[in-house]
């Protein structure tokens, strides 16, 4: 385990995690001095029943019904400012936010609002600017993916102003987040699929980039072996409570790994995917892993190799020679999206050109990857990637995973 | 994972570790709101260059700093009540504590009296209620750290302050702290976070995000601290031992205090002798009995102590004796490369008969003071008491 010339840690969230870890957010709200918490949440995640599940965990020792469930699913500065004075004006004291990215990024923004007492958010944004403790805020995800639950950002549109606000303090860290299984269990396969996939991708570039430190490795080791076992389990097997489970911790695992290890080419073109084509970010996380390992297997093959014993266990690992370990980890990532493929019925796409909208026209026509390759550039996560990567390596890397083919490594350029 | 219950995990102490970490200080602490901390050392502990260096790191930073550097090992809650008066007057608005031992203790219920304003820190006890966050705390360990630092646990007035919120937010593991003057002082620290390690990873009730600390510290004392032992001044092997210790006490912090915890603690407190050096000589049979009893799973341990292949190599029933084995030798070797200075049995260590009584009273109130007390007299004259 390498230990690097200088790095830093931090991951503060409590994590309450288990079949039954809602129960638990009275006493831990009662600990902080709050009892009126503001729920949010969105219509989908209202309209899935699970607000009712956790309403019906918190009880009457708090008062929580105060329930937003209107969050868009693109966060939205003038829905933070209603929501802010819906929290002032019935006097609430803490903030449950139950959902995935949007609700989590909407709760950091109405948090910074109603703690500061910000009439303009927009002085808060940037990294460094919070100085003290916000109101409690208790993150209930509910996808088993983002790993938004420990991360320390948010980012608020404005969309009067045509403005994107990033924030960036550990102060953003919700204070608990709750990992429970009821949270996942209704969600449907193919979305189960790409979101763990999004949890795997956290985790493995997580393992071989820059900024990886032996507390970010350890984490991304669990987390990768956990998600190999037990994600196709859970797609082909929904109910599976213990499975679930498992996703949900290995999730967080990721979302600590990768927040303080940053990621690579495959979140910098995933990204770019994303705002060009809008398709949704676990899918292009899935597809672009394997590509990704590949680009940098010349730099980080021992370090990628660390992955096989975790992910396929001692009888793979020792009947694979050491210098194909790092070969075999892609196989084996390769392999693992053509079995969610197999048993999502090919809603989870393999290769790029396989992404359909709801029509079922490809949402990656193969003449938009210039204008993806191009967008990535202006992405900040090439920067912890380990090889180099300009315009024309991210269409290489592209037209492979439109294609579905290997990449052709003979043709990356080593830096 | 152990899922029948719901299981909870924190840590909330950030990690800077690395060549010039203290420099990054009024950085943090500007990001806290803190522009006016005061320092809790043992000088005799640390020395005067460690004061030197984390003063010299504040630079031009315009930050006030105050210095206490009179802790002693015999610190109390009296010493406590002394200092809050004068943060009080002062305005002491953050914390730093420098090195291990009495001074993080000091510096933690410290924290705790000057943020609830406690009138007399004298009546502070561990049934004092903590339930908001305290001032901004940060320790900055070094050679002859134990790993408590970066831990909820406070030990002072033979009580146990115990509380997340007791922990630090930050530990800065610079390099220039790291290096010891002896190979012993390296290993005492080494062994202390081993011990703590393993205790909270072989735990029946451990869970992952408390592993993933565990599993890191186990490897890196495995890996650095032979090297540190040897050469006292390989600053690397000496930092990455410092964040074996780190690490050791969050996972320690999650984790029920264990027999190695318990032993190491009683001996420190009473003798003086450090915890590393009890846990060296009683880690074996600890977790052999553990093992015998069916209490704790040893073979967690084989990944992190023996790498990868040889983990993968070992078949799943051979891994909690391959683990202990290791585990033995480790330890020999170490004993080996320090001869005397390492203590095997509490006669080498120079306890008295007398003194071990006194040792065994204290431990015959605990719960588990029956087999506690066994483990003390085998370690006697250094020669091992089986059982059954």
């Amino acid at each position: 385990m390498l230990l690097p010339d200088y790095y830093e840690f931090c991951c503060r969230v409590k994590i309450v995690a288990g079949h039954d870890a809602l129960e638990k957010i009275p006493d831990l709200l009662i600990e902080r001095g709050a009892k009126k918490p503001l729920v949010i949440t969105d219509k989908g995640v209202a309209g899935a029943g699970l607000i009712d599940i956790v309403s019906r965990a918190l009880g009457d020792r708090v008062q929580a019904d105060l329930i937003a469930d209107d969050v868009p699913p693109d966060s939205d500065l003038r829905v933070v400012n209603r929501l802010a004075r819906l929290y002032r004006d019935n006097a609430c004291d803490a903030i449950i936010a139950v959902g995935g990215g949007s609700v989590m990024d909407t709760a950091k923004g109405i948090n910074i609002v109603v703690s500061e007492n910000a009439e303009d958010l927009m002085a808060f944004s940037g990294v460094g600017a919070l100085k003290r403790p916000l109101k409690p805020l208790v993150a209930v995800p509910t996808t088993a993916g983002t790993g938004s639950e420990v991360t320390q950002v948010a980012v608020i549109k404005d969309h009067e102003k045509h403005l994107k606000m990033a924030f960036g303090s550990y102060f953003l860290l919700p204070d608990i987040s709750i990992l429970d299984s009821r949270m996942t269990l209704t969600m449907p396969p193919f979305i189960t699929a790409m979101t763990g996939m999004d949890a795997m991708s956290h985790a493995v570039e997580a393992y071989y980039c820059l900024q990886k430190n032996p507390l970010s490795d350890a984490h991304a080791l669990s987390a990768v072996g956990m998600i190999y076992r037990h994600l196709p389990l859970v797609v082909k097997n929904p109910d599976d409570r213990e499975g679930r489970l498992a996703m949900a911790v290995a999730a967080c695992l990721a979302g600590i790994a990768f927040s303080n290890s940053m990621v690579g080419l495959v979140h910098n073109l995933g990204h770019a995917t994303g705002s060009v084509c809008g398709v949704p970010h676990g899918l292009c996380m899935a597809i672009l892993l394997p590509y990704g390992l590949e680009y940098n297997l010349h730099k980080m093959a021992d370090v990628m190799a660390e992955l096989l014993l975790p992910m396929a266990g001692e009888q793979v690992y020792l009947a694979t020679p050491a210098e194909q370990r790092a070969q075999k980890v892609v196989s084996l990532i390769r392999g693992l999206n053509e079995d969610l493929h197999a048993i999502t019925g090919g809603r989870h796409a393999r290769c790029l050109q396989e992404i359909k909208d709801r029509e079922g026209k490809p949402s990656v026509p193969r003449d938009v990857l210039p204008q993806i390759a191009a967008a990535a550039l202006l992405d900040g996560a090439s920067i912890y990637n380990p090889e180099d990567t300009d315009y024309e390596d991210n269409l290489m890397v592209l037209e492979a995973a439109w294609e579905g083919k290997p990449l052709d490594r003979s043709r990356v350029k080593k830096g | 994972m152990n899922s029948a219950a719901v299981f909870d995990f924190t840590c909330p102490v950030k990690t800077n570790s690395g060549n010039k970490a203290l420099e990054h200080l009024p950085v943090e602490l500007a990001g806290l709101n803190a522009v006016n901390p005061l320092i809790v050392a043992n000088a005799r502990a640390v020395g005067p260059k460690a004061v030197r260096t984390l003063m010299n790191a504040f630079g031009d930073s315009k930050m006030t700093l105050g210095l206490f550097e009179g802790v002693t090992e015999a610190a109390d809650l009296g010493v406590v009540d002394h200092l809050k008066n004068i943060c009080l007057e002062k305005k002491y608005d953050a914390f730093i504590a420098l090195g291990g031992g009495k001074a993080a203790d000091v510096a933690k219920v410290l924290n705790l009296a000057v943020s609830l304003k406690t009138p007399d820190a004298r009546q502070l006890s561990p049934k004092t209620p903590v339930r908001k966050r305290l001032l901004p705390l940060v320790v900055v360990p070094t050679a002859g750290a134990d790993g408590l630092e970066t831990s909820g646990f406070a030990h002072l007035n033979r009580m146990i302050f115990s509380s997340e919120f007791l922990a630090p937010g930050l530990a800065v593991l610079d390099s220039r702290l790291a290096r010891a003057r002896k190979g012993i002082l390296m290993a005492a620290t080494g062994l202390a976070a081993l011990g703590r390690a393993v205790e909270s990873h072989v735990s029946a009730d451990r869970n992952p995000f408390q592993k993933a600390y565990s599993f890191a510290a186990v490897r890196f004392v495995r890996e650095n601290l032979p090297a540190a032992v040897a050469d006292p001044g390989n600053k690397k092997a000496a930092l990455a031992v410092l964040n074996a210790a780190a690490m050791s006490g969050c996972a320690f912090s999650n984790a029920a205090s264990g027999r190695l915890h318990k032993l190491g603690q009683v001996f420190y407190e009473l003798l003086g002798i450090p915890q590393g050096v009890i846990m060296g000589m009683c880690l074996s049979r600890v977790l052999e009995d553990g093992f015998r009893e069916g209490s704790c799973d040893p073979a967690a341990l084989l990944q992190p102590l023996a790498g990868d292949d040889a983990f993968a190599r070992t078949p799943a029933g051979k891994r909690a004796e391959a683990a202990l084995a290791l585990l033995n030798r480790f330890l020999e070797e170490l004993r080996g490369a320090l001869g005397k200075d390492l203590p095997k049995s509490l006669s080498e260590a120079g306890v008295s008969g007398y003194r071990k009584e006194e040792i065994l009273d204290v431990l015959g109130k605990d719960e588990d003071g029956h087999y506690l007390r066994g483990v003390v007299e085998g370690m006697a004259g250094g020669k091992r008491e089986r059982k059954g």
